[in-house]
This record gives C-alpha cells, structure tokens and sequence, in this order.
C-alpha cells in the first residue's frame, strides 16, 4: 500500500526523536543508573596472556571492610560463553561448571579474562577488596603472532579443540588462476598489512543488573541485540532465557564492540547468587577506560598477500589472495568476520579466475571481532590498492579501471553465483567520481590535474576507491526481525504503539522507525509511541549490525502495520498484530570453493579523496572526502549524511592515526592519550555527502542499509591520495608521520 | 581520610557538600549530587566529556578536586535551559543533526556554550579551537560544527 502512494515520512529529514533528552542532560546511559541498596561491582582480570590458574584465595578480601561477596568461576554453574562458539570461560578456574564445557575453564588466554568478580558497598571497597584477592598461576607459553601461531609446534590457545590454532579457513576457488594469468598483460604482487582498531566509544562498558518483580535476572547494559546477550548470559546461568531479561538504558556508542559480552554474565551472576544467599539487592558496574580498551574485543589486524592480474584493456583475469587474521583468543564472531573479508576480497568487481584463502588465527592477544566494516575495509584496503597499482601499470586512470571491472547485474561474485541486483556499484563510481572533479570523456574518466600551487613541501594528490558489502546477516543464518504494532482509538486511530526491540546505539534508528511506523499506518508522526529493547515481551529484532536495522526493522514494523490496518479495518480495537519478517535464505561456503549464496542484499559505495602531504613533517591533511553511499532510499537524509560523516572521520583514524601497540599480548595504548581518535582538528576541511538511491527490492520503500558503507573504503582512498602525491605506495596502515617520512626516505 | 564541607552554586542552586579530599568534582556531581548529564568517559582529562563550567570557563570536572570548588558557582549540562525553553546551542544541536550516541554531547555543548558566552560569533577556526578537547566518536564533528555556527546565528 504505501508503495502506491507518496510519502508522508519517509526521505524526510526530522530532527531525532532521541535528541531532545540528550541535549538536556536526562538520557540515562547504563552508568548514570542507580537503584535503592545498590552495591557496587569490580572485576579482578587476569592481567596475563596465557596462564593456568592453580589457587585462588579470596580469604583475606571477603574479611575486608564493606565487601558482600566474593564469587569465582566455583559459582558459575556452566563456566563458558560466546556469540558464536562456546570458548570462553565465564571467570577463569575450576569450578562446578565444566559440565558439558568444551574448554578448559581454568586458562586465562588473554589480559582481559576475567578471574573472580567483588561486590561490595562501595566502589572504593569493592576496588581494596579486588587487590587482596590471591591468584596462583601457572604460566603457560605464549604466542602472539599469527603467522607464528599457524606454524606447527607452535603453543597452543586451545589445546582441547584440535592441534592447530587456525580457526577459520575461507577458500574460494573459481575458473582456473593459472590460466587467467596467463591473459594477463600486467601482474601486480604485493603484501599489506592492516592495523587493530580500537572502537572507543565514549562510554566505557557498565551495567546494572537486579532481580525484578517477577523474580527475573535483569540486566540494563548497552548491547547491540537484546535477545543473544539474554541466551549468553541463561547458557551461563543455566536458567532458560525467560528467566533472564535484558534491558538497554540509552547507548553510548557501539560500532561493534558492544555485540560480544563484556560486564553482562558477571552481573548477572551476582544479582543472581545474591539473591540466592538472601541478599535482593541491584549491583552496578562502570568500567574505567583502561578496563573498556582491555576488556572488550578489536578489528582484526590482518596480513593480506595479493596477486592480480589484469588484461591490456584493463579487465581483471585473475586474483590469488591469501589473508591471515589474528582472532585473538576467543572466536567472538572471527568465522563470520573472515567469511565477509572472503566474500569482499575482490573488491566490488568481476574477477573470472580467483583462488582465495583466508585464515583466522587464535593468539594470546585482545580477541577480535565486529568493528564497523566487519572484516571488509581490510579486505578493500587489499583489492582497492590492487586496481591502484594495476591502473598505474596500465597507465589507465583509476576510476576508468573501475568502471571496467565493476560488477553488473547478473554478474557472478567471487562464491560462483550471481550477485543479488539491483547492483549499483557504478552509479556510486559516477557520482563520486563527478562531484570530485573527474570527467568523462569519450575514452573513459579522467581526473582532471589541478596546479599545484602549494610550497614545495606540501605535495597534493587525490584517490578513488569502491566498497561493497552484505546488508543483513549471512551464510544460512535464518535472518528475521520482530515487531509489534498496536493502534488504538475509536473512529479514527488515535495512537499508535508500535514495539522493536533493536538497539538505538547512536545510528538514529529510532527515529527511522518511528518515521516508518507512521508512514506505515499513514498518521502524524506525534501519533506514534516507540516502545524499545526490553527482551521481555519482544520478540527476537537480530542485532543492530551488518548494516541491517533499517531493512530488517522497516520490514518488520511495516508486516506489523499492515497486519494491524487489516486488523482495524475488521473493526478490532485495540488493533495489535505481531509480524516476523524473514529475509531471503542464504547459504554457507562449500568448504572446498565457496561455492554459495552467502547473503540476500549488498549495498555500495565509492569514495574520493583529495588530501595534502607535508613532505618534510610526513603529516597528511584531508581536505576533501567525496563519499558516494547507495542507501536504496534514505529514510531520514539528514541521519544519512550524520552516518556518513562519521563513518568517514573513524576509517580516516583507521588510515592515518590510530596506532594500538601491544607488547607480548599487553596493551600499552590504553587510554584516550596514548590511542589517539580523530579530534575536531583532524577532520576532512570538507565531508561532502552523495546520497544514491538505487531501490532494494526487498527493502522498506526500497531501504538498503548504511552504517558500514562510509568507512569500508577510505584507507584505500586515502593510500592512493599519497601515491598519487607523493609517488610512493604506502601497504601498511596507519599512515602516521612516522611511516610516511619513512616511505619518503626521510628517516 | 578527611572530609570537608563545600558551599557551591550549581545551575543557580546553593548547595553544601561534604566530600573527601580525593573526590573530583566529577564524581560529587555525579555521586552525590545526581548530576549524571556530566559524563565519564575516561576520568582522566582526554575525552572532554565531563566538561562543566566552573566560574564560567569550561573545566574537566575530572580534573578538578571538589574541595577546590568551595565557593565556585558551577553549571552542567542540566542548567543550559532556562524555564522550560533550551537555550538556543541546544536547539540548534538538536536541529543540525549534532548529536549521535548522544555520550559526547553534554561536554559539547557547555564547550560550545562557553565559546558563544565569550565569543557571540566564532569562526569555524574558533569552533574547532574551542572543542578540540571535547572527542566525539560517532558524528566527525561535521554537524557539532553547523550546530555551534547556527545557534550564533540563533542567539
């Protein structure tokens, strides 16, 4: 229905619905909560890389003054947890909770294993009674190189799931490398190498967890999917998931590194066993920024080798890639991370011949998992570097090289089957390519040299580069989403309630779903009631990732609307209609190929960057970021253009400042001083924004998704901006000073 | 530990505190007083979300001891509006898309308030000079910076 007629809501750009409390100081986030008889929580982490604990003895703090309780892995009834494999003991040691468990609960396999867990009156006791907490360990040999940790021999993060610490291996294999090759007029070899990220949101990990009135073990902490942090934290319990309940208070920014537990199961133990000792009293707990940069997971830093091959008219004929991640100590959600790395290593275009391996490593270092991209601004780095270099060799100008080589519709992804369409990658290539100053000339695109009327030290150069990723969730997982919607009234609809429990964690997506809601049922925004993440009464929204909220919530919440209408019109009041919505199916890789659907929508971008390098200092200023995202359409422009901008500014800390340096699984940048982000004067003097709007067929009013788009190609875009200044190919990010003055031969 | 009693005005209201000597003005707003609109990011002078004016210049509240503030008047991000009606720096972040997660945003907009009180019509130079210790995460400052330059139009 509503795609019949014009929209009311829908491309509007409104002010967010989340705005006016936080302006005004009243939004709670989860460490501004507190309750009567709160007690407060500190977590003793392990603090070493790979040991065994022998003897934890917790005689001397319980006696100190102000402590309630002390538990230790003893009183975790099932010591293991993770999102996707149960890996990780919940605290580490021996206890009654190896039933069943897959791994050895008494190894710590990284810094930030958590050990035992101090409630106590106060912050200050809680802290005191944490440094008398006694821990025997065994130290165990470490290893902390991926490439190290692949070699046979080498120690072991996980002796009791194989001889290996490969976890991941992603193998496309499609038409015949060696002959592709051989078409090839240009070959281009090299190796990069890509760098942990830190996700710094502004609000560390914290939490608040009590028994509610109906006797639930209730949690409000900032995630990013309601329902699988509540069946980690049962698993763990050992309680089914109605028992457990979780909340999210306001978020303080997410970009992935909420999706894993971090503060979660252990408040929720000790509400639990608190209870269970008579004590009925809510516990809190607010990471500092050093427990938050220790505690929860990174982007994958990655090795990637490359080979392509490319025909005298500029068409891919071949690609031999292989790509090691280190995983970290834990799976978190490596498999699923390395599968898109697999999936995106060939860049946005054609490529006939591939032979790809991907590897994800278990080390003793911070585990890696989700960050804003999920495993492809690597694997762009990589392709997008490629088509750089083959171009140069071909003295052909880099947007015409991608222009030849983009994926069509109808074309075949590197998995063997054809690319769900409409594909858009060339209208991003267009329009990125026209609005910074390219042109079209009747034998392809130019970028069009400007004078360079700078001083001597201060070389100018500008860079192209394509992105593509998945929208949803991938490799079989059966994607659905749930909503509610309720409409109530009498002659007319009056209110609207509309219930989706996906996790607003800055993105806007509550203002997005309200907008739909009400362009849904056709009423004034100012009619609509949003009743958010509780897993208590709301059905299962997957995860506010994958670029997927908008597609999978807009569906659901439209299903929801559209059953209530019917159900209004058959005169029921109130009209209340539940409706899943399940996205098309997707299939995992063939072990041996590939060969598979891996995902039921792509979204696309392309981005230029015109930039400065100081020759003398290595410095680089932006000046100028074109980012050409196809959003299908855009709900709310104004948050479009927001998502744009800030995805831009945290791929360009990725490309040229965010330098995390770890020393034998250590971290020695763990604070806000040491791991620089992105500050009001380091951004672009200019973030110009290109909404593309190629319609979904399957999204809502044509929605694709947005969130990861703006960051997957800017370091590509970037490196090439420095080339093209400088003459010298950077492989290795970030770009710091440093390593630019090196590249130029200074230092 | 010693403890000490502090008068303070904070958004216009009197207030007597007893704090100890260690605890940061951070923490009494935000402990004692329930002032949580002041933020914690990092409880060590880098992120700027803390901030809060302390005799009308912008200050890490992290960084500056409670006991130091005896006497002070002090305004968080819940004194910026008046009756009922946001003071225009609000209405204009709220306007401009200036905020996200929304962690950052008290800490900007005292930045920002701070920055019109002294200067009614900063350049965007000015802007970014007045808001290079507030971090941001989620937005890449574009739209904090439109915010700051409409509520100038604005005020």
């Amino acid at each position: 229905m509503s795609l019949t007629r014009s929209t009311l809501w829908v491309g509007q750009s409104l002010p967010r619905v989340d705005a006016p409390g936080k302006v005004t100081g009243e939004t709670q986030y989860s460490g501004d909560l507190s309750m009567p008889g709160m007690l407060q929580m500190k977590i003793l982490f392990a603090g070493r890389p790979h040991a065994r604990v022998v003897k934890i003895d917790t005689t001397q703090a319980e006696a100190a003054p102000g402590v309630v309780a002390i538990f230790t892995a003893k009183d975790v009834p099932v010591n293991e947890y993770g999102l996707q494999w149960n890996d990780q003991p919940v605290l580490c040691g021996r206890g009654q909770g190896e039933k069943g468990s897959r791994v050895a609960p008494d190894v710590v396999r990284f810094i930030g294993d958590q050990v035992a867990i101090v409630v106590a009156e106060t912050e200050k006791a809680a802290a005191h009674a944490r440094d008398l907490i006694h821990v025997e360990y065994e130290e165990l040999p470490a290893v902390f190189d991926p490439l190290a940790a692949m070699q046979p021999g080498a120690p072991l993060v996980h002796p009791e799931l194989g001889d290996t610490n490969i976890c991941v291996h992603d193998r496309l294999r499609k038409g015949d490398v060696e002959a592709g090759f051989a078409k090839a007029e240009v070959i281009v070899e090299s190796e990069y190498f890509t760098p942990v990220q830190e996700h710094a949101y502004l609000q560390p990990e914290a939490g608040l967890a009590y028994i509610d009135e109906e006797g639930r073990v209730t949690i409000k902490a900032g995630g990013q999917w309601t329902h699988t942090d509540r069946a980690q934290i049962a698993h763990a319990l050992g309680v089914s998931d109605e028992e457990v309940r979780v909340i999210y208070p306001a978020i303080g920014g997410a970009f992935g590194g909420r999706e894993d537990m971090s503060v979660q199961i252990v408040l929720a133990l000790a509400a639990w066993r608190l209870d269970q000792l008579g004590v009925r009293r809510p516990v809190k707990i607010v990471w500092s920024r050093k427990e938050s940069i220790i505690g929860h997971c990174k982007r994958h830093p990655m090795r990637l080798r490359a080979k392509w091959g490319a025909s005298k008219d500029g068409k891919l004929v071949a690609a031999e890639t292989e790509i090691i991640a280190d995983g970290g100590a834990y799976m978190y959600t490596s498999n699923k991370v390395l599968g898109n790395t697999t999936i995106t290593s060939t860049g946005p275009y054609f490529i006939p011949n591939l032979k790809t391996d991907v590897y994800g490593v278990y080390t003793n270092n911070i585990p890696s998992a989700a960050f804003r991209g999920f495993g492809a601004p690597q694997a762009l780095f990589m392709a997008e570097m490629q088509m750089d270099k083959l171009a140069e060799k071909l003295g052909l100008d880099t947007v015409e090289m991608r222009r030849r080589n983009a994926l069509r519709d109808g074309d075949t992804l590197g998995v063997g089957t054809p690319v769900p369409g409409p594909v858009s990658i060339l209208h991003c290539i267009e329009a990125a390519a026209q609005h910074a100053g390219w042109e079209k000339e009747p034998d392809g695109w130019r970028n069009v040299k400007r004078e360079n009327v700078q001083p001597a030290n201060l070389k100018r150069g500008r860079g192209f580069a394509c992105g593509f990723k998945n929208v949803g969730f991938s490799f079989g997982y059966k994607e659905n989403s749930w909503a509610r919607v309720e409409l109530h009234g009498d002659e007319e609809i009056e209110g609207v309630v509309a219930a989706h429990a996906g996790a607003e964690v800055g993105q806007g997506t509550h203002t997005v779903m309200v907008q739909m809601v009400a362009e849904a049922v056709g009423v004034p925004l100012e009619k609509v009631t949003l009743m958010t993440s509780d897993s208590a009464g709301m059905g299962n929204p997957g995860s506010a990732s994958a670029s997927r909220m908008t597609l999978m919530a807009g569906n659901a919440l439209k299903g929801a609307a559209e059953a209530a209408l019917a159900k209004w019109e058959a005169e029921e009041r109130p009209a209340i209609a539940e409706y899943t919505y399940r996205a098309p199916e997707t299939t995992p890789f063939d072990k041996e190929s590939g060969y598979s659907t891996p995902n039921f929508a792509y979204a696309y971008v392309a981005q230029a960057v015109e930039l400065e390098v100081d020759t003398e200092t290595g410095f680089i200023k932006i000046l100028r970021v074109v980012s050409a995202d196809d959003v299908g359409q855009a709900i709310n422009p104004a948050l479009v253009e927001g998502q744009i901008e800030g995805g831009v500014v945290q791929a360009q800390g990725y490309a040229l400042m965010e330098n995390f340096i770890t020393r034998d699984g250590y971290v020695l940048t763990d604070q806000l001083s040491t791991y620089l982000i992105p500050t009001i004067l380091d951004i672009p003097d200019a973030v110009d924004s290109v909404i593309v709007e190629v319609p979904s067929p399957i999204g809502p009013w044509g929605a694709r998704g947005l969130g990861e788009l703006p960051f997957l190609p800017l370091a590509a875009a970037i490196a090439a901006a420095v080339h093209d200044a400088t003459g010298v190919w950077f492989d290795e990010l970030p770009l710091t000073p440093e390593r630019v003055l090196r590249g130029l031969g200074k230092i | 530990m010693a403890f000490h009693k502090v008068n303070v005005t904070i958004n216009g209201e009197m207030e007597q505190v007893v704090v100890p000597s260690n605890m940061t003005l951070m923490r009494m707003l935000r402990e004692i007083l329930a002032f949580t609109g002041t933020k914690n990011g990092c409880s060590a002078g880098e992120c700027g979300a803390c901030t809060v004016l302390l005799n009308g210049e912008p200050v890490n509240s992290c960084m500056v001891l409670a006991v130091e503030c005896d006497g002070t008047e002090i305004i968080t991000v819940e004194g910026l509006a008046g009756d009922k009606q946001l003071d225009p720096i609000q209405e204009a972040m709220i306007q401009e898309g200036g905020v996200q997660c929304g962690f950052c945003t008290p800490g900007i907009l005292i930045s920002s308030y701070a920055l019109l009180k002294r200067n009614p019509n900063p350049s965007e130079d000015e802007i970014r000079e007045a808001l290079v210790g507030n971090l941001c995460r989620c937005t890449g400052y574009v739209r904090i910076i439109e915010s700051v330059k409409e509520a100038a139009k604005r005020s």
